[in-house]
């Protein structure tokens, strides 16, 4: 005979919860996240999807033929290649020195790294008009050398470089601070150089964080448009990026050529979404066994 | 290969870690550094290990005469385990161990089957052979603590230093794990100088003890020494198991509750107020004191765990508590009732006047 037989009955029997909502609440919380999902981004997304394709596959085809959409493409590929690598390498060298050294200024270099996310775009390229166009502090010098940086190729590369700072640095310097400096110094006792040293420990211990820091990074570099609208001037086939582009045709009635090359921006980020969630997974697994393997 | 380190002063800020301290390890000892936390002795470890670096001017650190000083870390060949292990996350077990070879300048690295050889040698000494292929999160602490051991003897370090070895494991892998250190330490006679926090760690394994307060070396000794003799009220009290006394010393005897102690010998100022220290097994307990040297107490528990019985007493005078260590054969032979009042004899007691210190 069990002697707690009533015990056993209630623990066994009833998956009941506290927390548990009964089974129209569920349907209906799920279902409204749903519906709004649908209406407001699967809609749209498949809108761009049929206004591109309104005309048939050759139309949209035609679109990236234009030269001027192809000197576009090129020029979003460049401002995201100078700026990538550029924030990767300032975003790993913040992180490192924010997170395993004790420095004077350090709140005042975190603080700098956030400015980016907290200025508006627009404010950001304005900087820029303010620093070296015609009327800028340093344009006088600038045109008696006959350099040109606002209303040309180096003056996108900054914008975009400013915008997307703060992805690297931003993603890396938690993840380095959870991981501290023990396993560096321990592969220093072991007589590993600085560069071993993060080669071999540093650099596998955050790659994760640093892949998802380069995705996010990418795609605000290659979807920017408030900066670079600013300092770019607009000139067709010189220094239109893709989200330029896609306003300039719109804004002259070409629906098809705009919607097209939206969906190329649209296929980016949908492509970006499915890195992004992938990486996240693997982070996710690697910090679970980090947490696991300090723990005692 | 001796350790040395001679006037080490360290700062954190406004707050001194260590405060000119000096202390050898000779060639193949194995010394404990023990205190209680914000002590220092973990520093000094770090300072020995060279992961941190004394004040400028701030004293020396000598291997086998030879001054370290200012050598990086990489570069003394100092075997270190960490509290909590710093194993390399991302790599298995094997390659963990392997690391120190693997990152040796190519005229001095070993090639891969000397590697093999090596890193399946010390596996096999830590016992941890057939996890080789294991990541360090899929090993217990235990595991972990061996690998971190394994790991820091491949590079066949001049010196090995452990900080809190044993701190983060439980009581009986702890055991085991004491064990299987003081038997490696018999095996290979490297110089080994830890840090605890546990005084019975430091007295079961050690061939000396250091004892730091506050930045400062309070003692140094065999481990008996330590026990028998300690040099200060601190070290009394830091090693625990001993009942504390305040009185006052009257002609190099101490008075307690009105009562003269013969003390055998006074530490410190004459004619002061005075802490005396009696060791639990130093007590005499008897119906009616013989002399006149007893204070009476009042019975308020006893137990026996194996041969050994242990005795509450509650002083009659101001009610503090003495503990009492018998055999359970006198234990018996007293037949004592809680709640009856005996007499209570010092065999051997130490007196330190209240304002001494080292």
């Amino acid at each position: 005979m069990n002697p707690t037989p009533r015990l056993s009955r209630t623990e066994g029997g009833s998956r009941r919860r506290a927390t548990h909502d009964p089974r129209w609440m569920r349907a209906l919380l799920v279902g409204a996240a749903f519906l709004f999902l649908g209406l407001f981004l699967f809609v749209p997304l498949a809108s761009v999807f049929a206004h591109a394709l309104a005309k048939g596959i050759g139309p949209y085809l035609e679109t990236f033929q234009d030269p001027v959409t192809l000197s576009a493409i090129r020029l979003t590929l460049i401002a995201a290649a100078v700026a990538v690598p550029l924030n990767t390498l300032f975003g790993v060298c913040a992180a490192w020195a924010i997170a395993k050294f004790d420095f004077r200024g350090k709140q005042v270099l975190l603080t700098l790294i956030d400015l980016p996310f907290s200025v508006s775009p627009v404010i950001s390229g304005l900087i820029y008009v303010l620093l070296f166009g015609a009327q800028g502090w340093l344009g006088p010098w600038l045109a008696e050398r006959d350099l040109q940086i606002i209303f040309a190729i180096p003056g996108i590369l900054l914008a975009t470089l400013f915008v997307t700072f703060p992805f690297v640095a931003r993603e890396l310097i938690p993840l380095m601070q959870a991981q501290g400096r023990m396993e560096e110094e321990a592969a220093m006792v072991l007589g590993a150089s600085g560069w071993k040293t993060w080669w071999r420990v540093t650099l596998p211990n955050i790659k994760w964080g640093l892949l998802y820091g380069i995705i996010l990074c990418n795609a605000r570099a290659m979807g920017e448009f408030g900066a670079v609208s600013v300092v770019s001037g607009h000139i067709r086939g010189q220094t239109n990026t893709l989200p330029l582009h896609v306003e300039i045709l719109y804004n002259e009635y070409n629906a098809v050529a705009a919607f097209a090359v939206a969906s190329l921006l649209t296929l980016l980020a949908v492509l970006t979404l499915a890195l992004k969630s992938w990486v996240e997974g693997k982070q996710a697994a690697s910090l679970a066994a980090a947490s696991a393997a300090t723990s005692p | 290969m001796s350790i040395e380190v001679q006037h080490v002063t360290k700062r954190f800020g406004a707050f001194t870690a260590l405060d000119d301290v000096s202390l050898k390890v000779e060639t193949g000892e194995l010394v404990a550094l023990l205190g209680p936390s914000g002590s220092g002795k973990t520093t000094l470890l770090r300072i020995i290990a060279g992961l941190d670096f004394p004040e400028p001017g701030g004293g020396q650190i000598l291997y086998h005469g030879q001054d370290v000083t200012d050598l990086p870390a990489s570069q003394r060949k100092a075997g270190f385990a960490f509290q909590h292990y710093a194993l390399f996350r991302h790599l298995t077990v094997f390659e963990n161990v392997a690391f120190g070879l693997r990152v040796r300048p190519r005229a001095t690295r070993p090639d891969e089957r000397a590697i093999r050889q090596r890193v399946g040698e010390l596996l096999g000494l830590v016992q941890l052979g057939p996890l080789a292929q294991r990541l360090p999160a899929q090993l217990s602490g235990g595991q972990r603590q061996r690998v971190s051991l394994a790991r820091a003897l491949a590079v066949e370090p001049r010196v090995l230093l452990l900080d809190e070895p044993f701190g983060a494991l439980d009581a009986k892998v702890r055991k085991e794990l004491r064990r299987w250190l003081r038997h490696l330490h018999e095996e290979i006679h490297l110089t080994t100088l830890f840090v605890t926090h546990d005084q019975e760690e430091a007295l079961e394994l050690a061939s000396r003890v250091a004892i730091l307060r506050e930045g400062r070396i309070e003692q140094v000794g065999s481990p008996e020494t330590i026990y028998e003799h300690p040099a200060s009220p601190f070290v009394y009290d830091f090693l625990g198991n001993v009942n504390l006394f305040r009185g006052r010393i009257e002609q190099g005897s101490v008075r307690i509750g009105g009562v003269r102690f013969d003390a055998g010998g006074v530490i410190g100022s004459p004619e002061t107020a005075a802490l005396a220290f009696v060791r639990p097994h130093d007590i005499r307990v008897t119906r009616c004191g013989k002399g006149q040297s007893t204070l009476p107490a009042r019975v308020v528990r006893f137990h026996t765990v194996g041969p050994v019985a242990h005795l509450d007493l509650e002083r009659l005078d101001d009610r503090s508590c003495v503990s009492v260590q018998l055999s359970k054969e006198e234990l018996q032979d007293l037949s004592l009732q809680v709640g009856e009042v005996v007499q209570v004899e010092f065999r051997k007691v130490r007196v330190f006047s209240e304002d001494y210190s080292i």
